[in-house]
């Protein structure tokens, strides 16, 4: 399971949620996972989940036995580069690497932050439906939206009353890593010494989301396309991996769900309802534990029996009696 | 009775006067044995009539009770409730006090009467007497019934109980508020806590009829969660509504509108369970016939059982789940002749489709799919296929490799826990034959204690997504898990428990089965 294997020793499957925009995953967080497999030509095959728009640990991708899942060790792409599954930045010289980890810092946080601002408490409404509720009946649909947006808020630190001094703030650190970003990509097709890395694949993912699934009316979409260069680099991407087709995906395992929905945020596992993480498993309990813990088990339900047979053996204050409450009295005169 | 006519002595004819000293002295004499014999006589009736009256009411009885005496029903009074309205009373009663027309046929119908009121469960005591009717019709009488409301509505209960679904025993209470609207409607919350940490809670009401239709109708809000981590690799919340439509003895309909979320906070389970991961809706009409003709449910000695059950879900909402499912159960006792012993025996069969276009690539959703094994009883339990003494619960049946972490990437290794999900089967197969006796001891005869033995047997098999194509009922057969056992059965007031020895006979790679000591606690009733 440790071993080194190329993409192609090895068919991976996605689970993501569902396409939609003329995207292959309308999800911010599932797109970018299925850039990354796609500037890696990994040879993979997409599922669509439905049904789980709350969870955090979608998008996964399954490799063999194991599972890379969204919310362990920093995401899929970090645990398939760990994994030695697929790593995009292998091949760069240790002298990117600084440079890489930064500007890759920033697209995880700020742009990150921006897309969440902008989809749940900006924008809200039809696009987060679409994306996540639609395949689940309304009632919980909205259950969910609301729960949702409960969520991202106390993420971001927004409330009522600082509510616009936090959106300013969003805004700014946002435009703020355009404008890197853009001097930085300059007239290259990749970020980094014209190969892909995961930054492409995580700022791509950001870009064509922005400029397909946001509305006109979206700030971000508006500060975004401010920038030909970085505009101009999604277009071209999107075209050369072919990814206005709709991805060939496998029949989704259960009956009535054919849609994608979407995933929380990668940062804190904001888990499901009522699921708690517990990323370790459980300490294996030795023979000894073990059979102390049987011998004990047996112990008490042999005492409880015994208890149970003198009680009975010894005439407990037995069942009620047969009254004569049935009885029909009646009188004649 | 005295031969001669008593004649007073004022009336006593005068004697001659010739004779008259004679006469007179003989008259006299007379007279005296006259007065001595009428008084002999009125003593001698003052002594019968009692016994007279004992032989004339004696005979009464007898008249009433094997001679047809017509009476007509004039009027039924109903006195007593003051929160209780008058419609459900007579509506429970109405149809018993038509037909009869002589005593014993109303005698019995007032029994009933006085069951069926008792039944509704908010009376302290209910009394039916039998009055004479108006004078001017006879042959009548009115029928008096005379209740006394519960004098107080609340009422609590504690249990312990286990339940074949269920992965363990539970400690159950509920609360009941009894006829707050005077329609005889019981307001009860109850909460569960399993010893697995599973909860329920909840909430309905009862009541006997509403409006035109004339079966007890209930509607229930409940929550429940469960943890089947151990077996399956997930926890199941489940929030929703529970509307009882019909209910007689032998049909059951309900219609369940249930929002159920299955996750896994562990991250360890396998790809068929982590696919099932998340929200759903089912809303299903479920239909349930059951016949019970054994002499008793707890240790049946003669008679069989049968229950139908059918479920139909996704007719809410083309997104809810949408599939059929149908369990058979059909049991049968039969005495032995000796050590009081009886032979009982059981099928059971149960089989869930997906509907919906391609239906046989489709997927079954794995609470809703059948799970063998666990401690429940045999002959107790009615209600399809679930138990398989000898295996743990979900012990089982088809079932799936579960996550593999790579702890240390240079050495190679991989943990895997547990192994596998057991993820149910689409179709479920049990049999069974227990031959339960009295144990030599007469301590335990008297006690109701008993021993038994046993021999089970059960499969499971997936049927959607396409294995359809793939199942063989040769290879169905030969693939039966069996165990065999001997137990003993203690009946007390507070469980009913089993303590059984089982030996598995047959089990295949992954099962769950283990030889040794096992107990299973029940209700009592």
């Amino acid at each position: 399971m440790g071993d080194s294997r190329s993409s192609s020793d090895r068919h991976l499957f996605l689970v993501a949620r569902k396409p939609r925009f003329g995207l292959p995953t309308a999800c911010p967080s599932c797109l970018p996972v299925y850039l990354y497999l796609k500037l890696a030509n990994a040879d993979f095959s997409v599922e669509f989940d439905s049904s789980f728009p709350d969870s955090d640990h979608i998008p996964y991708v399954e490799y063999g036995e194991s599972v890379a899942l969204n919310n362990e060790k920093g995401g899929v792409i970090e645990l398939l580069k760990e994994e030695a599954i697929l790593d995009l930045n292998a091949k760069h010289t240790s002298l990117a690497i600084p440079d890489l980890v930064s500007t890759k810092a920033m697209v995880s946080s700020w742009l990150y932050e921006a897309i969440l601002y902008e989809l749940w408490i900006a924008i809200g409404g039809d696009v987060t439906h679409n994306i996540y509720f639609s395949d689940l009946p309304w009632p919980i649909g909205k259950i969910l939206h609301w729960k949702k947006i409960y969520n991202v808020k106390k993420l971001l630190g927004v409330t009522k009353v600082n509510c616009e001094e936090r959106e300013l703030e969003i805004y700014k650190k946002a435009n703020e890593a355009y404008e890197a970003l853009s001097l930085k990509l300059g007239d290259q097709v990749f970020f980094f010494d014209n190969r892909p890395t995961d930054v492409d694949a995580l700022f791509l993912g950001h870009a064509l989301f922005v400029l397909h699934a946001l509305p006109e009316t979206s700030e971000l979409r508006s500060n975004l396309l401010k920038h030909d260069n970085l505009v101009k680099y999604a277009e071209h991407l999107k075209a050369e991996l072919q990814l206005d087709s709709t991805p060939s995906s496998t029949q989704p395992s259960s009956s009535s769900k054919d849609a994608s929905t979407s995933s929380a945020p990668r940062r804190k596992p904001s888990s499901g309802w009522g699921a708690k993480p517990n990323p370790k498993p459980k300490k294996e309990k030795t023979e000894e534990e073990k059979k102390f813990r049987r011998r004990a088990k047996y112990f008490l339900a042999t005492q409880l029996v015994a208890v149970l047979v003198f009680l009975s053996l010894m005439g407990v204050p037995g069942d009620s009696e047969m009254d004569d409450e049935d009885a029909v009295d009646y009188d004649e005169e | 009775m005295a031969n001669s006519d008593p004649i007073p002595r004022d009336q006593a004819p005068p004697s001659d006067s010739e004779e008259t000293n004679g006469a007179d002295e003989i008259s006299e004499e007379g007279e005296e044995e006259e007065d001595t014999e009428y008084e002999e006589f009125e003593e001698e009736e003052e002594e019968l009539d009692p016994v007279r009256e004992r032989e004339r009411l004696k005979s009464i009885f007898r008249r009433l009770s094997t001679d047809p005496v017509h009476v007509r029903v004039h009027d039924v009074v109903i006195k007593g409730n003051t929160k209780t309205k008058d419609a459900i009373i007579e509506a429970e009663i109405s149809d018993l006090f038509k037909k009869p027309r002589t005593v014993q046929e109303l005698v019995a119908a007032a029994s009933i009467a006085n069951a069926r009121l008792k039944q509704l469960d908010v009376f302290d005591s209910v009394s039916i007497t039998l009055d004479a009717g108006p004078a001017e019709l006879p042959g009548t009488t009115n029928v008096v019934i005379e209740v006394v409301e519960a004098s107080n509505p609340l009422t609590g209960n504690v249990g312990v109980f286990s339940k074949p679904e269920a992965r363990s025993w539970s400690l159950e209470g509920s609360l009941k508020l009894k006829n707050l609207f005077g329609h005889a409607d019981i307001w009860d919350t109850s909460g569960a806590f399993g010893w697995d940490q599973s909860l329920e809670i909840g909430t309905g009401v009862w009541v006997p009829r509403f409006k035109s239709v004339p079966t007890p109708l209930s509607a229930r809000a409940f929550l429940l969660s469960q943890d089947w981590l151990k077996f399956s690799s997930y926890k199941e919340r489940l929030m929703g509504l529970n509307f009882g439509l019909l209910s007689t003895n032998n049909h059951d309909l309900s219609y369940n509108l249930t929002w159920r979320t299955l996750t896994d906070p562990t991250r360890m389970s396998s790809p068929s369970i982590r696919r099932q991961l998340g929200h759903n809706v089912l809303s299903a009409l479920k239909y349930c016939y059951k016949i019970d003709r054994r002499d008793s449910h707890l240790r049946p000695k003669s008679g069989y059982a049968f229950s139908s059950t059918s479920q139909v879900s996704g007719l809410w909402d083309l997104r809810g789940l949408k599939f059929f499912r149908q369990e058979f159960d059909l049991r049968a006792a039969m005495p032995l002749g000796f050590w009081n012993a009886a032979l009982n025996v059981g099928l059971s069969a149960g089989a869930i489709f997906p509907l919906g276009r391609n239906f046989t690539k489709l997927s079954t959703s794995v609470p809703d799919r059948f799970f063998l094994g666990g401690h429940s009883s045999l002959v107790c339990s009615l209600g399809g296929p679930s138990s398989l003494l000898g295996f743990q619960t979900r012990g089982l049946g088809p079932n799936d490799m579960r996550r593999v972490l790579n702890l240390n990437k240079d050495e190679g290794l991989s943990v895997q826990s547990d192994c596998h999900d057991f993820v149910g089967g689409d179709l479920a197969v049990t049999a069974f034959a227990d031959v339960s006796f009295d144990l030599p001891l007469k301590i335990f005869r008297d006690a109701g204690i008993h021993g038994h033995a046993f021999v089970c047997a059960g499969n499971l098999a997936k049927l959607s997504e396409g294995e359809i194509r793939n199942f063989s009922a040769e290879r169905f057969l030969k693939t039966f898990r069996s165990s065999a056992g001997v137990g003993v059965i203690l009946p007390t007031k507070f469980f009913r428990v089993e303590v059984n020895y089982c030996h598995v006979l047959k089990q295949f790679e992954n099962d769950h089965g283990k030889n040794g000591i096992q107990f299973s606690f029940s209700s009592p009733l």
